[in-house]
């Protein structure tokens, strides 16, 4: 005989665990597969996730290397959530990172110029980053207009804004924006000034881990505020459910969509503009390509739920970083991770292969992340 | 229900095991295990890649070569390599080799540059070699040259000269052509007027008189200017047309675009950098030589020198340049030709020839 609370503590535990269930059994069987791949190419499997884990957790610094690969990840990996959310298939994120990290990059590096004068960094990181923000969203928000009012498929749309992003990106590195020293052959702009540069947490060599990190992870919170808390973001999932029942319900749709576009796309801004002022404290060409597209598979892993990206984010980042040890230790291609990672999105994907190798029973109704063409 | 908790416990044992193995496991089957690098006695080399594999059958490759025939011929008791797969980790695998105690790093190609020197600047007790890596002394690099960092660079011009001089002897029509990334960059206007300074060597001494014409791409930026395929087809589609019968394809993308086109045509066509017959196999039958940086036999040198102590302290120092094997055209070449030029490489590299080509455009 179960007593009555100690029955409803173990409903409760069940209720928590269940959505982990997929993601976790998706990433064991990816890591199984990853192992029995390295086998077959005479590897090490245990060596590898061991050098691996090292590499991500195995030390302060390895730490700070995976926070520092999780940063853009969480960002990024929230712009395509909360699209999501709105029923938009964001995949535009690469093209509004980039213009996020180019923005930020020009007010890092020109504003003290243009106002002949210097700025105080509290005033000066925020214009920055701010300014990143503004151009992803802008770029964001263009696809959200075009479906709003023309019914011009986004996912059609983000991808073509991300080819004139890219394209926009190296015009501007190789032209107006290229670093004028002489010496510098790489398309890429000057350095941002000192007082546009996010600081590190720690003042210790080495540690790179820098306070857009916490920023990174105070953001997902204020995204799962606004999408559950807020009347906008239950506008926003209303209209991602059912946009005929939210029109009804006399919630302004267009608005909504290009509104949540909008927010995605500084989402990815922000990705940019933090890669920018925090790490490399310049942009050029070939820094932060494919944080975009790893983005959705993040999203889905972390099923669209602000903290389930910020696991999958670090996640992801800890596999990227703690690859350059296990191929130290045990000369294994890194490549293994990118076929760990597309195994991992695969059986999220298609979860029906997870739940058919260990016989989950589907409980709730499947959730539609988005709709089919022009619907 | 019960199936659940089944299941539960199913991945938890599963978790416990994979952690188990992860934290314990001795480093198992045939793979050689690290020495300690720390040590003093132990002589370890580290190689850093750009962006890429080391089988790119490029500089990565020939890098990873030289630091193997270090292995090879017992100059190092330990090789390893890291392959960079984001720009962002160049600094953090150079630093993976420096606080294993590696003894030299060895970084590939010109990204590396300002990470190495950076690298170079904190661990003053390691040595550092950069392929590739043209630096100076200028506002970036203020301390340049230190003594525990050498690039190891080329004579541009004397491999431009090599394929120059075998295209002037080759060419049936005495019309030949080269299609250059920009010449803003010193190392591809080196080749393009080596490729010249050759062909006049050799036209001088045959008495022929070969039409020369070099196009440089610089017409866009420096992001198409090595990455424009199409430019490079076209523009050797045009020399063709004019009866150029030997092409020299120079600077990344855009020459290769030429080689191709070239090799399509039925016409011979010059590849750069490295033996090009690897990474251009479409072109293979008409490939007839490319202008080399053979990177590996100065690599080991330089690997030895590290480990003598006789480390170069002026921050530079020059790879023998080369040109690589004819493959499937050697039945073409005559054996005197074949003679010139291993004369002239001799020459060459033994500097009893100058090429006369300054080391960039004259302003």
């Amino acid at each position: 005989m179960q007593r009555p609370d100690e029955q409803g503590f173990f409903k409760n535990l069940q209720r928590w665990l269940e959505p982990l269930l997929v993601p976790v059994l998706a990433i064991l069987t990816a890591v199984i597969l990853g192992g029995i791949i390295v086998k077959v190419v005479n590897g090490d499997p245990i060596a590898a996730y061991r050098g691996l884990i090292q590499g991500a957790f195995g030390s302060p610094r390895a730490l700070s290397e995976t926070a520092v690969w999780a940063t853009p990840y969480i960002f990024a990996g929230l712009a395509v959530a909360f699209a999501f959310k709105g029923g938009l298939f964001n995949i535009g994120a690469e093209g509004q990172i980039a213009l996020g990290a180019v923005f930020a990059a020009l007010i890092g590096y020109a504003l003290p110029g243009w106002l002949h004068t210097s700025l105080p960094a509290y005033i000066h990181i925020p214009l920055a980053v701010g300014m990143g923000m503004l151009a992803g969203a802008i770029w964001g928000g263009i696809p959200g207009a075009l479906k709003a009012y023309t019914g011009g498929h986004e996912v059609i749309n983000t991808i073509m804004m991300n080819y004139i992003a890219l394209n926009l990106t190296s015009f501007l590195l190789n032209g107006p924006m290229r670093d004028p020293d002489p010496t510098d052959l790489s398309a890429r702009t000057p350095e941002i000034a000192p007082s546009a540069r996010i600081p590190p947490l720690f003042n210790i060599p080495g540690m790179r881990v820098h306070w857009g990190f916490v920023l990174a992870l105070v953001v997902a919170v204020i995204i799962w505020w606004l999408l559950w808390k807020t009347t906008l973001g239950f506008e926003i999932r209303t209209v991602g459910a059912n946009p005929d029942a939210a029109k009804y319900a006399g919630i302004n749709v267009k608005r909504t969509i290009i509104i949540t576009m909008a927010i995605s796309g500084a989402l990815a801004g922000l990705a940019g503009a933090i890669e920018v002022t925090a790490l490399n404290y310049r942009h050029e060409l070939g820094f932060s390509t494919g944080y975009g597209f790893d983005a959705i598979a993040i999203a889905l892993l972390g099923k669209t739920n602000p903290y389930g990206v910020i696991l999958a984010a670090l996640l992801f980042g800890a596999m990227r970083n703690g690859a350059t040890r296990m191929q130290f230790l045990t000369q294994i291609p890194t490549d293994i991770i990118s076929v760990i990672q597309a195994l991992i999105l695969l059986f999220v994907a298609a979860d029906a292969i997870i739940r058919f190798i260990y016989r989950i029973r589907a409980h709730e109704e499947r959730v539609v992340l988005t709709r089919g063409w022009g619907g | 229900m019960k199936k659940f908790y089944t299941l539960m416990a199913v991945v938890l044992l599963a978790s416990m095991f994979l952690s188990a193995c992860g934290g314990a496991a001795p480093a198992a089957n045939g793979t050689p295990t690290a020495p300690d690098c720390t040590k003093a006695t132990v002589f370890c080399v580290g190689d850093v890649t750009d962006v890429g594999h080391v089988d790119d059958k490029s500089f990565n490759q020939s890098t990873w070569e030289g630091v193997q025939q270090a292995k090879a011929n017992g100059t190092a008791d330990w090789i390893q390599f890291i392959e960079t797969s984001d720009s962002k980790d160049y600094a953090k695998n150079i630093d993976t080799f420096a606080q294993a105690g590696y003894k030299v790093i060895v970084t590939t190609g010109f990204n590396l540059t300002d990470p190495t020197y950076a690298a170079a600047k904190q661990y003053p007790n390691i040595l550092f070699i950069g392929v590739d890596q043209g630096l100076q002394k200028d506002a970036n690099h203020p301390d340049w040259p230190l003594p525990n960092l050498v690039a190891l660079i080329f004579h541009e011009d004397q491999s431009g000269f090599l394929v120059g001089a075998l295209a002037s002897m080759m060419s049936k029509s005495h019309n030949i052509g080269g299609v250059f990334g920009t010449d803003a960059v010193p190392a591809v206007w080196r080749y393009g007027e080596g490729y010249r300074a050759g062909a006049a060597y050799e036209d001088k001494k045959n008495g022929t008189k070969t039409t020369i014409t070099n196009v440089y791409h610089n017409d866009v930026g420096f992001n198409l200017t090595f990455t424009d395929p199409t430019w490079g087809a076209t523009t050797a589609q045009s020399m063709i047309d004019k009866g150029t019968d030997v092409i020299f394809g120079g600077g990344g993308i855009t020459g290769n675009g030429a080689v191709d086109k070239t090799a399509s045509d039925k016409v011979l066509a010059i590849g750069v950098d490295t033996d090009q017959y690897y990474t251009l196999p479409e072109a293979d039958a008409y490939l007839l030589t490319s202008a080399m940086k053979p990177i590996p036999a100065p690599l080991g040198v330089l690997i030895g020198l590290a480990k003598a102590g006789k480390f170069p302290t002026n921050g530079q120092y020059y790879g023998a340049s080369g040109f690589a094997p004819y493959h499937d055209v050697a039945s073409q070449v005559p054996a005197n030709v074949d003679a010139e030029m291993q004369s002239l490489l001799k020459a060459l590299t033994g500097g009893t020839l100058q090429t006369g080509v300054p080391d960039a455009k004259p302003q």
